[in-house]
Protein backbone atom coordinates (compact mmCIF):
# COMPACT_ATOMS: atom_id res chain seq x y z
CA UNK A 1 0.00 0.00 0.00
CA UNK A 2 1.62 3.31 -0.81
CA UNK A 3 1.14 6.30 1.10
CA UNK A 4 -0.13 8.20 -2.10
CA UNK A 5 -3.45 5.79 -1.54
CA UNK A 6 -3.49 6.77 2.05
CA UNK A 7 -3.09 10.09 1.52
CA UNK A 8 -6.28 9.86 -1.72
CA UNK A 9 -8.92 8.16 0.86
CA UNK A 10 -8.17 10.42 3.92
CA UNK A 11 -8.36 13.41 1.46
CA UNK A 12 -11.54 12.33 0.29
CA UNK A 13 -12.79 12.20 3.95
CA UNK A 14 -11.70 15.21 4.85
CA UNK A 15 -12.91 16.70 1.64
CA UNK A 16 -16.53 14.85 2.37
CA UNK A 17 -16.40 16.88 6.38
CA UNK A 18 -15.89 20.28 4.39
CA UNK A 19 -18.04 19.47 1.42
CA UNK A 20 -21.42 18.20 3.27
CA UNK A 21 -23.82 21.46 3.82
CA UNK A 22 -26.44 20.01 5.43
CA UNK A 23 -27.41 22.21 8.51
CA UNK A 24 -30.29 23.51 10.04
CA UNK A 25 -31.71 25.82 13.07
CA UNK A 26 -33.75 24.74 15.91
CA UNK A 27 -35.79 26.17 18.79
CA UNK A 28 -36.32 24.81 21.86
CA UNK A 29 -38.24 27.01 24.74
CA UNK A 30 -35.46 29.61 25.39
CA UNK A 31 -33.09 28.41 22.97
CA UNK A 32 -32.33 28.69 18.91
CA UNK A 33 -30.18 26.41 17.85
CA UNK A 34 -28.08 28.82 14.81
CA UNK A 35 -27.51 26.43 11.70
CA UNK A 36 -23.86 25.62 12.31
CA UNK A 37 -21.25 25.63 8.92
CA UNK A 38 -19.62 22.00 9.37
CA UNK A 39 -21.60 20.04 11.85
CA UNK A 40 -25.24 19.36 11.44
CA UNK A 41 -27.35 20.88 14.67
CA UNK A 42 -30.37 18.46 15.55
CA UNK A 43 -33.01 20.84 13.92
CA UNK A 44 -35.73 19.58 12.09
CA UNK A 45 -36.59 23.17 9.31
CA UNK A 46 -37.80 24.83 6.59
CA UNK A 47 -34.38 26.58 5.43
CA UNK A 48 -32.27 27.30 2.65
CA UNK A 49 -28.55 27.67 2.81
CA UNK A 50 -27.24 29.42 -0.14
CA UNK A 51 -24.15 29.77 -0.74
CA UNK A 52 -21.94 27.98 1.48
CA UNK A 53 -18.44 28.85 0.36
CA UNK A 54 -15.40 27.01 1.25
CA UNK A 55 -11.38 27.73 0.05
CA UNK A 56 -8.84 25.76 1.92
CA UNK A 57 -5.73 23.59 0.87
CA UNK A 58 -6.23 20.01 0.38
CA UNK A 59 -4.19 17.48 2.28
CA UNK A 60 -3.44 15.89 -0.94
CA UNK A 61 0.49 15.56 -1.64
CA UNK A 62 0.96 17.69 -2.92
CA UNK A 63 -1.46 20.06 -1.22
CA UNK A 64 -4.05 22.43 -3.79
CA UNK A 65 -6.23 24.98 -3.34
CA UNK A 66 -9.91 23.80 -3.43
CA UNK A 67 -12.74 26.03 -3.64
CA UNK A 68 -16.14 24.67 -2.76
CA UNK A 69 -19.81 26.07 -3.64
CA UNK A 70 -22.77 24.60 -2.17
CA UNK A 71 -26.39 24.71 -1.29
CA UNK A 72 -29.00 23.44 0.64
CA UNK A 73 -32.56 23.29 0.96
CA UNK A 74 -34.41 21.46 3.39
CA UNK A 75 -38.34 21.33 3.62
CA UNK A 76 -40.42 19.54 6.75
CA UNK A 77 -43.14 17.11 5.56
CA UNK A 78 -44.37 16.87 8.61
CA UNK A 79 -43.39 19.22 12.21
CA UNK A 80 -40.88 16.54 12.62
CA UNK A 81 -39.63 15.06 10.08
CA UNK A 82 -37.08 16.68 6.85
CA UNK A 83 -35.53 15.77 3.89
CA UNK A 84 -33.15 18.07 2.43
CA UNK A 85 -31.11 18.00 -0.53
CA UNK A 86 -27.42 19.19 -0.89
CA UNK A 87 -25.22 20.01 -4.38
CA UNK A 88 -21.96 21.53 -4.15
CA UNK A 89 -19.31 22.41 -6.76
CA UNK A 90 -15.65 22.27 -6.60
CA UNK A 91 -12.83 23.98 -8.17
CA UNK A 92 -9.36 22.66 -7.49
CA UNK A 93 -6.33 24.64 -8.08
CA UNK A 94 -3.15 23.25 -10.27
CA UNK A 95 -1.66 20.40 -9.18
CA UNK A 96 -4.94 19.21 -8.28
CA UNK A 97 -6.73 17.23 -10.52
CA UNK A 98 -6.66 13.88 -12.23
CA UNK A 99 -3.39 15.80 -14.39
CA UNK A 100 -2.30 18.16 -11.56
CA UNK A 101 -3.51 21.23 -13.49
CA UNK A 102 -6.64 22.04 -11.78
CA UNK A 103 -10.73 20.54 -12.23
CA UNK A 104 -14.23 21.51 -11.59
CA UNK A 105 -17.38 20.04 -11.62
CA UNK A 106 -20.26 18.60 -8.87
CA UNK A 107 -19.52 16.64 -5.87
CA UNK A 108 -21.83 13.95 -5.06
CA UNK A 109 -25.66 15.10 -4.73
CA UNK A 110 -26.43 14.67 -1.04
CA UNK A 111 -29.79 14.08 0.30
CA UNK A 112 -30.64 13.78 4.25
CA UNK A 113 -33.44 12.35 5.88
CA UNK A 114 -33.85 13.52 9.52
CA UNK A 115 -36.65 13.20 12.37
CA UNK A 116 -36.76 15.09 15.45
CA UNK A 117 -36.98 12.08 18.41
CA UNK A 118 -37.26 14.33 21.35
CA UNK A 119 -37.53 17.89 22.77
CA UNK A 120 -37.40 19.24 26.14
CA UNK A 121 -38.45 22.90 26.34
CA UNK A 122 -37.59 23.26 30.00
CA UNK A 123 -34.30 21.66 29.61
CA UNK A 124 -33.26 23.14 26.64
CA UNK A 125 -32.23 19.66 24.92
CA UNK A 126 -33.58 18.06 21.49
CA UNK A 127 -32.28 14.80 19.92
CA UNK A 128 -32.77 13.65 16.13
CA UNK A 129 -31.76 10.73 13.90
CA UNK A 130 -31.11 10.91 10.41
CA UNK A 131 -29.88 9.09 7.43
CA UNK A 132 -27.55 10.82 4.64
CA UNK A 133 -27.13 9.21 1.56
CA UNK A 134 -24.16 9.97 -1.11
CA UNK A 135 -25.33 9.49 -3.96
CA UNK A 136 -22.51 7.75 -5.91
CA UNK A 137 -21.58 8.37 -8.98
CA UNK A 138 -23.80 11.84 -9.62
CA UNK A 139 -20.81 13.60 -9.42
CA UNK A 140 -17.76 14.01 -11.33
CA UNK A 141 -14.52 11.97 -10.41
CA UNK A 142 -11.99 14.70 -11.53
CA UNK A 143 -12.76 16.64 -8.58
CA UNK A 144 -13.18 13.21 -6.53
CA UNK A 145 -16.46 12.11 -6.56
CA UNK A 146 -17.12 8.69 -5.23
CA UNK A 147 -18.15 6.53 -7.48
CA UNK A 148 -19.88 4.37 -4.82
CA UNK A 149 -23.07 5.56 -2.86
CA UNK A 150 -22.19 5.90 0.97
CA UNK A 151 -25.19 5.46 3.72
CA UNK A 152 -24.48 7.47 7.29
CA UNK A 153 -27.05 7.15 9.65
CA UNK A 154 -26.59 9.66 12.36
CA UNK A 155 -27.46 11.11 16.14
CA UNK A 156 -27.62 14.20 16.45
CA UNK A 157 -28.15 16.29 20.20
CA UNK A 158 -28.24 19.65 21.48
CA UNK A 159 -27.95 20.87 24.93
CA UNK A 160 -28.47 24.28 26.03
CA UNK A 161 -27.08 25.54 29.55
CA UNK A 162 -30.09 28.17 30.48
CA UNK A 163 -30.71 25.10 33.16
CA UNK A 164 -27.95 25.32 35.16
CA UNK A 165 -28.46 26.75 39.31
CA UNK A 166 -28.49 30.39 39.75
CA UNK A 167 -25.51 30.81 40.82
CA UNK A 168 -24.24 29.83 37.20
CA UNK A 169 -26.16 32.79 35.31
CA UNK A 170 -22.93 33.32 33.51
CA UNK A 171 -22.99 30.21 31.81
CA UNK A 172 -26.52 30.14 30.75
CA UNK A 173 -26.08 31.21 27.49
CA UNK A 174 -23.69 28.66 26.41
CA UNK A 175 -24.70 25.35 24.39
CA UNK A 176 -23.31 22.20 23.38
CA UNK A 177 -24.42 20.38 20.06
CA UNK A 178 -23.11 17.08 18.44
CA UNK A 179 -23.72 14.89 16.01
CA UNK A 180 -22.25 10.90 15.79
CA UNK A 181 -22.38 8.59 12.29
CA UNK A 182 -21.32 5.87 10.98
CA UNK A 183 -20.36 6.14 6.81
CA UNK A 184 -21.14 2.55 5.25
CA UNK A 185 -19.91 2.37 1.15
CA UNK A 186 -22.13 0.28 -0.90
CA UNK A 187 -18.97 -1.66 -1.90
CA UNK A 188 -16.26 -2.81 0.48
CA UNK A 189 -13.61 -2.46 -2.36
CA UNK A 190 -12.81 -0.97 -5.54
CA UNK A 191 -11.06 -2.92 -8.06
CA UNK A 192 -8.99 -1.17 -11.12
CA UNK A 193 -7.15 -2.63 -13.93
CA UNK A 194 -4.39 -0.23 -15.05
CA UNK A 195 -5.43 -0.67 -19.30
CA UNK A 196 -1.28 -0.44 -20.21
CA UNK A 197 0.07 -3.16 -17.47
CA UNK A 198 -2.69 -5.01 -16.67
CA UNK A 199 -2.03 -4.59 -13.06
CA UNK A 200 -5.14 -5.01 -10.55
CA UNK A 201 -5.40 -2.67 -7.72
CA UNK A 202 -7.56 -3.50 -4.84
CA UNK A 203 -8.56 -0.40 -2.88
CA UNK A 204 -11.13 -1.40 -0.01
CA UNK A 205 -13.41 1.47 1.29
CA UNK A 206 -13.53 2.00 5.31
CA UNK A 207 -16.53 2.34 7.33
CA UNK A 208 -15.99 5.77 8.87
CA UNK A 209 -17.47 7.13 12.12
CA UNK A 210 -18.10 10.78 11.55
CA UNK A 211 -18.10 12.52 14.56
CA UNK A 212 -18.49 16.39 15.82
CA UNK A 213 -19.84 19.28 18.10
CA UNK A 214 -20.23 22.50 18.61
CA UNK A 215 -19.92 24.96 22.00
CA UNK A 216 -21.72 28.07 21.05
CA UNK A 217 -22.38 31.65 23.35
CA UNK A 218 -25.47 32.99 22.15
CA UNK A 219 -25.57 36.90 23.05
CA UNK A 220 -29.25 37.10 21.63
CA UNK A 221 -29.69 34.46 24.63
CA UNK A 222 -27.82 36.51 26.99
CA UNK A 223 -30.18 39.48 26.15
CA UNK A 224 -33.54 38.31 26.62
CA UNK A 225 -33.00 35.25 29.26
CA UNK A 226 -30.07 36.13 31.38
CA UNK A 227 -29.06 39.64 31.59
CA UNK A 228 -29.75 42.40 29.03
CA UNK A 229 -26.52 45.01 29.57
CA UNK A 230 -26.89 47.46 26.89
CA UNK A 231 -24.83 46.14 24.43
CA UNK A 232 -24.71 47.51 20.81
CA UNK A 233 -27.51 45.70 18.41
CA UNK A 234 -25.64 44.95 16.33
CA UNK A 235 -23.23 42.54 19.03
CA UNK A 236 -26.46 41.00 20.64
CA UNK A 237 -27.25 39.34 17.02
CA UNK A 238 -23.99 37.60 17.58
CA UNK A 239 -23.50 33.83 18.47
CA UNK A 240 -19.99 32.94 18.64
CA UNK A 241 -18.78 29.47 18.44
CA UNK A 242 -16.33 26.62 17.68
CA UNK A 243 -17.38 23.60 15.40
CA UNK A 244 -15.29 20.37 15.44
CA UNK A 245 -15.44 17.94 12.87
CA UNK A 246 -13.58 14.78 12.17
CA UNK A 247 -13.88 11.38 10.55
CA UNK A 248 -12.26 8.26 11.53
CA UNK A 249 -11.86 4.76 9.74
CA UNK A 250 -12.94 2.12 11.55
CA UNK A 251 -13.32 -0.65 9.69
CA UNK A 252 -12.07 -2.11 6.41
CA UNK A 253 -9.23 0.07 7.09
CA UNK A 254 -6.18 -2.06 5.41
CA UNK A 255 -5.81 0.64 2.66
CA UNK A 256 -7.31 3.28 4.09
CA UNK A 257 -5.57 3.43 7.42
CA UNK A 258 -7.17 4.59 10.89
CA UNK A 259 -5.94 8.25 11.29
CA UNK A 260 -8.47 10.53 12.17
CA UNK A 261 -8.62 13.43 9.88
CA UNK A 262 -10.92 16.85 10.35
CA UNK A 263 -11.21 20.24 11.40
CA UNK A 264 -11.27 22.65 14.35
CA UNK A 265 -13.37 25.84 12.82
CA UNK A 266 -13.63 28.91 15.50
CA UNK A 267 -15.91 31.47 14.09
CA UNK A 268 -19.04 33.58 14.38
CA UNK A 269 -22.63 33.57 13.24
CA UNK A 270 -25.07 36.81 12.89
CA UNK A 271 -28.31 35.75 13.79
CA UNK A 272 -31.09 37.93 12.08
CA UNK A 273 -34.83 37.82 11.76
CA UNK A 274 -34.69 35.69 8.46
CA UNK A 275 -31.65 34.86 7.71
CA UNK A 276 -28.17 34.02 9.76
CA UNK A 277 -24.84 34.97 8.49
CA UNK A 278 -22.11 32.88 9.31
CA UNK A 279 -18.08 32.71 8.70
CA UNK A 280 -15.62 30.51 10.54
CA UNK A 281 -11.79 29.60 9.95
CA UNK A 282 -11.23 26.00 9.28
CA UNK A 283 -7.88 24.80 11.06
CA UNK A 284 -6.85 21.19 10.23
CA UNK A 285 -5.84 19.06 12.97
CA UNK A 286 -3.11 17.01 11.01
CA UNK A 287 -1.30 16.99 7.59
CA UNK A 288 -3.78 14.79 6.11
CA UNK A 289 -6.32 17.08 7.11
CA UNK A 290 -4.98 20.23 5.43
CA UNK A 291 -1.78 22.27 4.64
CA UNK A 292 -3.42 25.06 5.77
CA UNK A 293 -5.86 27.62 7.56
CA UNK A 294 -8.98 27.68 5.27
CA UNK A 295 -11.87 29.39 5.61
CA UNK A 296 -15.58 29.21 5.62
CA UNK A 297 -18.58 31.20 5.08
CA UNK A 298 -22.65 30.70 4.78
CA UNK A 299 -25.87 32.78 4.27
CA UNK A 300 -28.91 30.95 5.49
CA UNK A 301 -32.93 31.51 5.18
CA UNK A 302 -35.37 30.66 7.77
CA UNK A 303 -37.76 29.74 5.39
CA UNK A 304 -40.20 29.50 7.97
CA UNK A 305 -40.02 32.89 8.98
CA UNK A 306 -40.02 34.39 5.08
CA UNK A 307 -42.69 32.43 4.07
CA UNK A 308 -45.03 31.04 7.09
CA UNK A 309 -48.15 30.68 5.40
CA UNK A 310 -46.93 28.81 2.32
CA UNK A 311 -43.03 27.38 1.95
CA UNK A 312 -42.02 27.58 5.34
CA UNK A 313 -45.35 25.67 6.51
CA UNK A 314 -44.46 21.16 6.82
CA UNK A 315 -46.55 19.64 3.82
CA UNK A 316 -49.00 18.41 6.89
CA UNK A 317 -49.62 20.05 9.55
CA UNK A 318 -52.26 21.69 11.50
CA UNK A 319 -50.57 23.02 14.41
CA UNK A 320 -49.25 26.94 14.49
CA UNK A 321 -45.38 26.78 14.16
CA UNK A 322 -42.99 26.84 16.95
CA UNK A 323 -40.93 30.02 17.23
CA UNK A 324 -37.97 31.13 18.13
CA UNK A 325 -37.59 32.82 21.29
CA UNK A 326 -34.57 35.08 20.99
CA UNK A 327 -33.97 38.59 19.26
CA UNK B 1 -43.42 36.90 -6.63
CA UNK B 2 -42.18 33.54 -6.45
CA UNK B 3 -40.58 32.10 -3.73
CA UNK B 4 -37.42 31.32 -5.26
CA UNK B 5 -37.70 34.54 -6.90
CA UNK B 6 -38.21 36.67 -3.76
CA UNK B 7 -35.27 34.67 -2.12
CA UNK B 8 -32.97 35.81 -5.28
CA UNK B 9 -33.63 38.99 -4.97
CA UNK B 10 -32.90 39.21 -1.41
CA UNK B 11 -29.57 37.63 -2.64
CA UNK B 12 -28.83 40.09 -5.49
CA UNK B 13 -29.35 43.24 -3.42
CA UNK B 14 -27.76 42.18 -0.48
CA UNK B 15 -30.13 40.91 2.04
CA UNK B 16 -32.71 43.80 2.03
CA UNK B 17 -35.62 43.28 4.19
CA UNK B 18 -38.13 40.81 3.05
CA UNK B 19 -41.46 41.84 3.10
CA UNK B 20 -42.69 39.40 5.50
CA UNK B 21 -43.32 38.68 9.44
CA UNK B 22 -40.84 36.90 11.48
CA UNK B 23 -40.92 35.30 14.69
CA UNK B 24 -41.80 37.65 17.68
CA UNK B 25 -39.22 37.82 19.36
CA UNK B 26 -38.67 39.49 22.93
CA UNK B 27 -36.57 42.50 22.05
CA UNK B 28 -36.28 44.51 25.60
CA UNK B 29 -38.39 44.75 28.57
CA UNK B 30 -39.27 47.58 31.49
CA UNK B 31 -37.52 46.44 34.24
CA UNK B 32 -34.48 44.83 31.83
CA UNK B 33 -33.72 41.39 31.63
CA UNK B 34 -31.63 40.19 34.72
CA UNK B 35 -31.56 44.34 36.41
CA UNK B 36 -31.98 44.91 39.48
CA UNK B 37 -34.57 47.96 40.39
CA UNK B 38 -34.45 49.99 44.02
CA UNK B 39 -38.15 50.68 43.60
CA UNK B 40 -40.77 48.02 42.95
CA UNK B 41 -42.48 48.60 39.13
CA UNK B 42 -46.33 49.38 38.81
CA UNK B 43 -46.33 47.32 35.80
CA UNK B 44 -44.16 45.16 33.08
CA UNK B 45 -43.65 46.26 29.67
CA UNK B 46 -42.36 43.50 27.16
CA UNK B 47 -41.42 44.99 23.57
CA UNK B 48 -41.48 42.29 21.03
CA UNK B 49 -39.95 42.71 17.31
CA UNK B 50 -42.87 41.28 15.98
CA UNK B 51 -47.09 42.74 16.10
CA UNK B 52 -48.65 40.19 18.69
CA UNK B 53 -52.13 38.10 18.10
CA UNK B 54 -53.52 39.88 21.22
CA UNK B 55 -56.25 37.13 22.42
CA UNK B 56 -52.75 34.53 22.63
CA UNK B 57 -50.36 36.53 24.05
CA UNK B 58 -49.37 36.76 27.66
CA UNK B 59 -47.32 36.85 30.81
CA UNK B 60 -47.13 36.60 33.98
CA UNK B 61 -44.74 36.81 37.04
CA UNK B 62 -43.83 35.05 39.62
CA UNK B 63 -41.60 35.25 42.67
CA UNK B 64 -39.02 33.07 44.83
CA UNK B 65 -41.98 30.90 46.24
CA UNK B 66 -43.45 30.67 43.05
CA UNK B 67 -46.89 32.72 43.83
CA UNK B 68 -48.33 34.73 40.62
CA UNK B 69 -47.72 38.47 41.37
CA UNK B 70 -49.58 39.58 38.40
CA UNK B 71 -52.57 40.82 36.87
CA UNK B 72 -54.07 39.68 33.30
CA UNK B 73 -51.44 41.13 30.94
CA UNK B 74 -52.63 43.55 27.95
CA UNK B 75 -51.35 44.17 24.66
CA UNK B 76 -50.93 47.14 23.81
CA UNK B 77 -53.50 47.41 20.35
CA UNK B 78 -52.32 50.48 19.10
CA UNK B 79 -48.31 49.68 18.78
CA UNK B 80 -48.98 46.14 18.37
CA UNK B 81 -45.82 44.86 19.33
CA UNK B 82 -46.24 45.72 23.41
CA UNK B 83 -47.35 43.70 26.46
CA UNK B 84 -48.26 45.29 29.56
CA UNK B 85 -48.76 43.40 32.74
CA UNK B 86 -49.67 44.72 36.23
CA UNK B 87 -47.90 43.93 39.27
CA UNK B 88 -48.74 43.64 42.44
CA UNK B 89 -47.00 45.73 45.24
CA UNK B 90 -43.60 43.67 45.08
CA UNK B 91 -41.64 43.37 48.44
CA UNK B 92 -37.77 42.75 47.61
CA UNK B 93 -37.14 39.73 45.70
CA UNK B 94 -36.25 38.15 42.73
CA UNK B 95 -39.09 37.23 40.56
CA UNK B 96 -39.60 35.38 37.37
CA UNK B 97 -41.34 36.39 33.89
CA UNK B 98 -42.80 34.11 31.92
CA UNK B 99 -43.92 34.97 28.29
CA UNK B 100 -45.59 33.13 25.32
CA UNK B 101 -47.12 35.22 22.48
CA UNK B 102 -48.44 34.02 18.98
CA UNK B 103 -47.27 36.56 16.53
CA UNK B 104 -49.27 37.62 13.61
CA UNK B 105 -47.45 35.48 11.03
CA UNK B 106 -49.02 32.61 13.54
CA UNK B 107 -45.31 31.65 15.03
CA UNK B 108 -45.65 30.23 18.31
CA UNK B 109 -42.97 32.33 20.79
CA UNK B 110 -41.83 31.61 24.47
CA UNK B 111 -39.52 32.73 27.18
CA UNK B 112 -38.68 33.70 30.18
CA UNK B 113 -36.19 35.79 32.25
CA UNK B 114 -35.39 37.44 36.09
CA UNK B 115 -35.48 40.85 37.87
CA UNK B 116 -34.89 41.24 41.09
CA UNK B 117 -36.42 44.43 43.51
CA UNK B 118 -34.11 45.89 46.75
CA UNK B 119 -31.06 47.49 47.31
Amino acid sequence: MSNRYVYAGLCGLAAALVCNPARSHEIVGNRMFPATLVIDDPGVADELSLPTVALYRTGDDPSAKELDISGEYSKRITEDFAVSFSPTWTHLYAPGGPNGVGASGFQNLETTFKYRLFKNEEHEFVASVGLNIEWGGSGAQDVGADSLTTYTPTAYFGKGFGDLPASMTWAHPFALTGQVGYAIPSSSATVTVDPDSGDVDTEFNPRVLVWGASLQYSLPYLKSAVADVGLPDFVNHLIPLVEASFATPVSNTSTSGTLTTGTINPGVIYVGKEFQIGVEAMIPINRQSGTNVGVIGQIHFYLDDIFPNSLGRPLFSNSIASGRPNP
Amino acid sequence: MKPLCKIAAALAVGLLPLAAQAHAMLDHASPRVGSTIASAPKELLLWFTEKLEPAFSTAEVRNAQGAVVSGKAQADRSDGTELRVPLKALPPGTYTVTWRVLSVDTHRTQGSFTFSVGP
